[in-house]
């Protein structure tokens, strides 16, 4: 097959594809070409429409599933170069094998088996429970093609990774044998059409046998009802399961085991570290006296722990808390179960061995994930698993029915439904994979913005401080709670937007969808690769709608909850809560803050005359400085130190610096720099910072550093006018002094009535913003003004007299009056 | 001896009370609590106003006394003249930091090297207490230190605009009318002249408690707080009134002056006696000698973001300073001490730092 030079797919075996995959996986800065490499992929998704050649069976027709319908299409169209090609590998490619479903599966494992740290595949183990990454299943990808010519897309190793799968899936696709199908294989041995609707009966039938084995639990009493004194956490290494680690320690008395996956304890240990310093947890002595890290794995048998290992921690363990989940919106069913169904279904097991002790399972308000379902109350019912379309909706929906099934075995299961889980609100930290924090960064990166009709998503400090509470109260164990916080609604996001000066454009949900796709091509950014692969996965699709436009999830259990324990009640998390994970996404480079390049929300012309000199001679020289101030959004505002403002442009009039006026580069004003705090050595309380950079006609830099301060003087409208400046050349002392002043009967009419908005914002918009501008900004300069009298004021009271002084003199008066009580009646 | 016991249960730890009397004659209280195992490198704590030293050995969680005996270190608890195991809170005879600078710290420093010898001493110290010590470093009474944390407040202090309002123009009306404020009522009674002083904490509180409103809700009608409620264990909040006692109002004008500049100030700027103090500190910064580590809780609703201006001044003004800021999420002011997770998410930075600095 011809490529086009450096075009990254995975028919050229001399492209490497490792670092697309680390892009995808790991997110480095700089743009990658991840949507060239899919979409490179994505052609061959289908088993290739080859024409008949010797030595291979005839190819079929790509089956219809591996098509993304908003894929673009390969070079030629789908029919075309790009996706076909079996006959156009290499010359050395192992063309006289006819391939069987054992062989075929034994292939892929050895192949998939390189991509893993230490660790075998068999023909019956998912390659990313085996410990894959998207990096190694791009890998897998490629090698497969290049290696034993077998042409398998990334969605299909997303959607059940099993190698025997995978090579039942090729040679029924290129109408092959699939005699030898067994196990959980429930297709009908039809060559086409090949994977939508079989693949749905298949999981469908996949979901039925692992609810079965919920019936082969035992029958166990209930656990006693006390707070738990050992507590066996799953998950701790996730976004959720870190923050509920330390809730659970800081709230309670408990141990906590924390069961990780590592080669042995110590990596396991090493593993949880990384994590929680990922997420702005510390890692100190004080953790580590109170947890223990146990190496383990929630998909393996009994938890790939030995026997004595689990029956230690069945007996030990007071309670269960699994975080653990695969959270994967393009993986299918076969694919998580593992760890989101069987992995739960061993830890009720582990429940109800030994002393009985309650499950709390995380579970998702994704078990709600139905088109057209109209109610998502705690004990509504779930979705219909027929209307279901993503692997990791099933797998949820799955895992509580398993766990429902396991209370009538007399199991307490609590199951705690957290929807979107948002940054924290103090630290910012949030999880990147996560769906709603994807589209959270893409409407701020953006402006654009979806018509959902609610956001369940809620901080995750919240969610995991409620989750720890029910934990420590056996009153709460065995019930339903919905942690979804309070939902954000379109117009309150768009309230806070406009708000923050920063308008959001509404678009329907496939027009954002298409809008987010051509942006994110055009501009691509490695942390937004796993948005734009949901984005163009049809399931995936569905889940999102689902999601966006689907009803609030209620909690009025968790509201009661939370009144009765004084916890915080469920909040939405608008701008406020959001504005230190704002920052973090800003400075993790996802979304960028307001700059002063960019297109201003407000602009004023600022001009002020006056007369500057050589530093310690007479100011004799005038000057004039024109400026237009301008600010790029009310973050610069709303942040909680260095407010600024930008200088957006302006030039310098003044002989003495240069016969010509001097251009400014580039300047910034900081408004009451340290709070007010006085100068150094000084009393004078800063206003205005104003830090310029300027060139000349000659092309020589200058620096101009000017203060507006506030002293204790009646001249205080004068004080906000009058800037002191210095002038150097760029790397040297200042060379010019004196002042200038902004003349009193301009003052409001350019920086009040010269006020101009971004005119592409409707005027109620920029109403809007002007009114909020001077609301802050008039006050700053007032509270800056008063500072100084204050201080003056609070010196004269400093000397009033204080209650010891009225109590000395009343003391005082009742001994004179008992000193005169007995000079007039002595005894 | 008027020093109140120290509620301290720590095990195999001896607990060694000194008699200490300030320079200028005011009793003191100063304890070194240790493990004869090895020499270790002393911490001395110094509590915040109205406060004590019992602040560190809150007996019914893991407290900061326990971690830095596990971790090797010597504990040295001072109560300067601000502490509610002493009187002079509710004396008559006024005092200000300017005191405490002088005289309780650079006098207990001298004598726990005159004790400990050459070994490193570090100073751990909250609020006022911190305070207090940015001015004895400006002035350079507690030279060579091995390093200095300080929690809430340092050489800046701020408040929220809404909060100094109230706290200087309220403080101005009840300091011509009380001598101190108290925080226990079943101490002074349901019906006495601080009864209505109550009831206006208790407005919006969520807390029927009165002692936690009066520190909680109300910060001795400063309308600040001095604790994110959910972080106290229930036994520690059911003994607040241990924990903190009065305010004397004689003293808030010494904190208006400060807290209007942003800058810790000279109170007795005419009295010579107190000429080895500077008038403003943050001037004389450079004379900080040691690591300094400024933490502050991200919901502190009385110093507000002090510490983090505290680390931006120095930052800039004296780039020679090791000076780091750490901000702990979701603490206020003084639970970041007696909060129940406070072990887990404040004390392992302390020792952190401790360590990187032994």
């Amino acid at each position: 097959m011809d490529e086009p030079d450096g075009m990254a797919t995975a028919r050229n075996p001399g492209v490497d594809r490792r670092r697309e995959g680390e892009l995808i996986e790991t997110g480095p800065a700089g743009p990658a070409a991840v949507a060239d490499l899919l979409a490179g992929l994505r052609p061959q998704a289908s088993p290739p429409p080859a024409p008949p050649r010797p030595d291979t069976p005839a190819a079929p027709e790509p089956p219809e599933a591996s098509k993304a319908p908003d894929t673009p299409e390969a070079p030629g169209g789908p029919g075309g170069p790009a996706a076909t090609g079996a006959d156009d590998g290499p010359g050395d490619r192992p063309r006289d094998r006819p391939w069987d479903v054992p062989r075929l599966a034994s292939a892929i494992a050895a192949t998939a088996s390189r991509f893993l740290d230490h660790r075998t595949l068999d023909a019956e183990t998912d390659f990313f429970d085996a410990g894959a990454s998207s990096v190694s299943a791009v890998e897998l990808v490629a090698a497969l093609d290049r290696e034993l010519d077998v042409q398998i897309s990334l969605d299909d190793v997303f959607a059940d990774g099993r190698p025997r799968r995978l090579a039942e899936r090729w040679l029924r696709a290129t109408d092959q044998a699939t005699a030898t199908a067994t196990g959980t294989d429930l297709l009908v041995a039809e060559p086409r059409p090949l994977l939508p609707q079989s693949l749905a009966d298949e999981e469908l039938a996949m979901i039925a046998a692992d609810l079965a084995m919920a019936d082969s639990l035992p029958f166990r009493p209930e656990p006693l009802r006390l707070a738990p004194r050992r507590i066996l956490l799953t998950g701790a290494t996730g976004f959720l399961g870190s923050h509920l680690l330390f809730d659970l320690l800081r709230y309670g008395d408990a141990h906590v085991v924390c069961l990780v996956r590592g080669e042995d304890d110590k990596a396991a240990e090493k593993h949880l570290a990384d994590s929680l310093a990922s997420f702005d947890l510390p890692w100190t002595g004080e953790l580590r006296r109170r947890i223990t890290v146990l190496r383990g794995d929630v998909r393996a048998p009994r938890l790939g722990l030995t026997e004595n290992h689990w029956n230690d921690l069945a007996r030990d363990t007071d309670a269960i808390v699994n975080v653990a989940a695969a959270v994967d919106f393009l993986r299918g069913y076969p694919s998580l179960r593992n760890t989101n169904v069987l992995g739960p279904l061993t830890l009720a097991r582990l429940a109800m061995t030994g002393p009985p002790k309650p499950l709390h399972h995380v579970s998702s308000i994704a078990v709600f994930n139905e088109i057209g379902i109209t109610a998502m109350g705690e004990d509504d019912p779930v979705a219909h698993i027929d209307g279901l379309v993503a692997g990791y909706d099933k797998s949820k929906w799955a895992a509580e029915a398993v766990l429902r099934r396991a209370r009538e075995h007399g199991l307490t299961v609590t199951l705690l439904r957290p929807g979107g889980i948002a940054g924290h609100t103090q630290t910012g930290a949030y999880n990147a994979h996560d769906l709603s924090c994807g589209f959270n960064t893409a409407f701020f990166r953006y402006r654009t913005v979806p018509a959902f009709r609610n956001f369940n998503f809620s901080a995750v400090d919240w969610v995991s401080r409620i989750s720890a509470a029910i934990v420590y109260d056996p009153s709460a164990w065995g019930l339903n709670y919905n942690l979804a916080g309070r939902p954000n609604t379109l117009p309150e996001l768009l309230r806070d937007m406009q708000l923050s000066g920063m308008n959001m454009k509404v678009m329907e949900w496939d027009e954002w969808r298409a809008d987010f796709l051509a942006r994110w091509e055009a501009d691509p950014i490695p942390q937004l690769d796993f948005l734009a692969r949901v984005m163009r996965s049809p399931t995936a699709v569905k889940l999102c709608e689902a999601t966006l436009l689907g009803p609030p999830a209620r909690g009025e259990r968790t509201e009661r909850f939370a009144a009765r324990h004084d916890l915080p009640a469920p909040f939405r998390y608008d701008a406020a809560a959001g504005l230190k994970n704002y920052e973090r996404l800003a400075r993790d480079g996802l979304i960028a803050l307001p700059h002063p390049t960019d297109p201003p929300l407000l602009w004023f012309p600022e001009t002020m005359r006056g007369r500057i000199g050589p530093v310690g001679g007479v100011p004799d020289t005038p000057c004039q400085l024109r400026m237009t101030l301008s600010i790029a959004s009310m973050y610069q505002l709303t942040k909680k130190r260095g407010h600024t403002i930008d200088i957006r442009r302006g030039e310098l009039i003044c002989p003495q610096v240069h016969r010509q006026p001097v251009t400014v580069e580039s300047g910034e004003i900081d408004i009451r720099p340290d709070d007010g705090m006085p100068l150094p050595y000084g009393e004078s309380h800063p206003l205005l910072h104003y830090r310029l950079r300027l060139r000349d006609r000659d092309g020589r830099l200058w620096w101009l550093e000017g203060w507006k301060t506030a002293r204790p003087h009646h001249d205080v409208w004068k004080q906000a006018r009058t800037l002191s400046i210095e002038i150097g050349r760029d790397g040297g002392p200042a060379v010019f002094a004196g002042r200038v002043k902004v003349r009193s009967k301009s003052y409001l009419r350019e920086q009040v009535d010269g006020i101009r908005v971004d005119p592409g914002l409707s005027l109620q918009e920029q109403r809007i913003a002007k009114a909020a501008w001077l609301a802050w900004f008039v006050p700053e300069m007032v509270k800056g003004l008063a500072e100084p009298w204050l201080r003056a004021a609070a010196d004269v009271l400093d000397l009033r007299r204080d209650a010891i002084d009225r109590q000395n003199d009343s003391d005082r008066a009742q001994d004179r009056k008992r000193v005169k009580s007995r000079e007039r009646w002595p005894r | 001896m008027t020093l109140r016991q120290l509620d301290a249960r720590l095990d195999d730890a001896a607990i060694e009370n000194i008699p200490f009397t300030a320079g200028d004659g005011t009793e003191l209280g100063l304890c070194r609590i240790t493990r004869a195992d090895r020499a270790r490198p002393p911490v001395l704590l110094l509590h915040g106003h109205t406060a004590s030293a019992d602040m560190f050995v809150l007996p019914e969680t893991r407290n900061l006394v326990e971690v830095l005996l596990d971790a090797g270190y010597e504990p040295w608890l001072l109560d300067w003249r601000g502490s509610c195991r002493l009187p002079h809170n509710e004396g008559r005879i006024r005092y200000s930091y300017d005191d405490v600078a002088l005289y309780d710290i650079p006098e207990a420093v001298h004598y726990i090297r005159s004790t400990t010898g050459s070994r490193q001493l570090f100073v751990v110290a909250h609020c006022m207490g911190a305070l207090s010590l940015s001015m004895s470093m400006a002035a350079g009474l507690v030279p060579e230190l091995a390093g200095v944390v300080a929690q809430g407040v340092f050489l800046t202090p701020k408040m929220s605009w809404p909060v100094r309002t109230r706290f200087h123009f309220a403080g101005e009306l009840l300091r011509s009318r009380f001598t101190h404020l108290p925080v226990d009522i079943k101490k002074v009674g349901l019906r006495s002249k601080y009864t209505p002083f109550f009831a206006l904490a208790s407005l919006g509180a969520d807390c029927p408690d009165p002692n936690c409103q009066m520190l909680h809700n109300s910060s001795w009608g400063s309308g600040g707080s001095l604790f994110e409620h959910d972080n106290l264990d229930m036994r520690t909040h059911d003994r607040l009134a241990e924990l903190f006692g009065s305010v004397p109002t004689w003293i808030l004008p010494h904190i208006r002056r400060m807290e209007m500049a942003h800058a810790v100030l000279r109170w007795n700027t005419g009295d010579h006696r107190y000429d080895r103090l500077p008038d403003n500190a943050v001037d004389h910064a450079d004379r900080i000698d040691c690591p300094v580590l400024l933490m502050s809780g991200s919901k502190n609703r009385i110093w507000q973001d002090s510490n983090e201006l505290c680390h931006d001044v120095l930052s800039r003004r004296h780039p020679r300073l090791d000076v780091r800021y750490l901000e702990i999420p979701s603490y206020g002011h003084v639970d970041t001490f007696i909060g129940r997770g406070a072990a887990l998410d404040v004390f392992g930075h302390i020792v952190d730092f401790l360590d990187q600095h032994r």
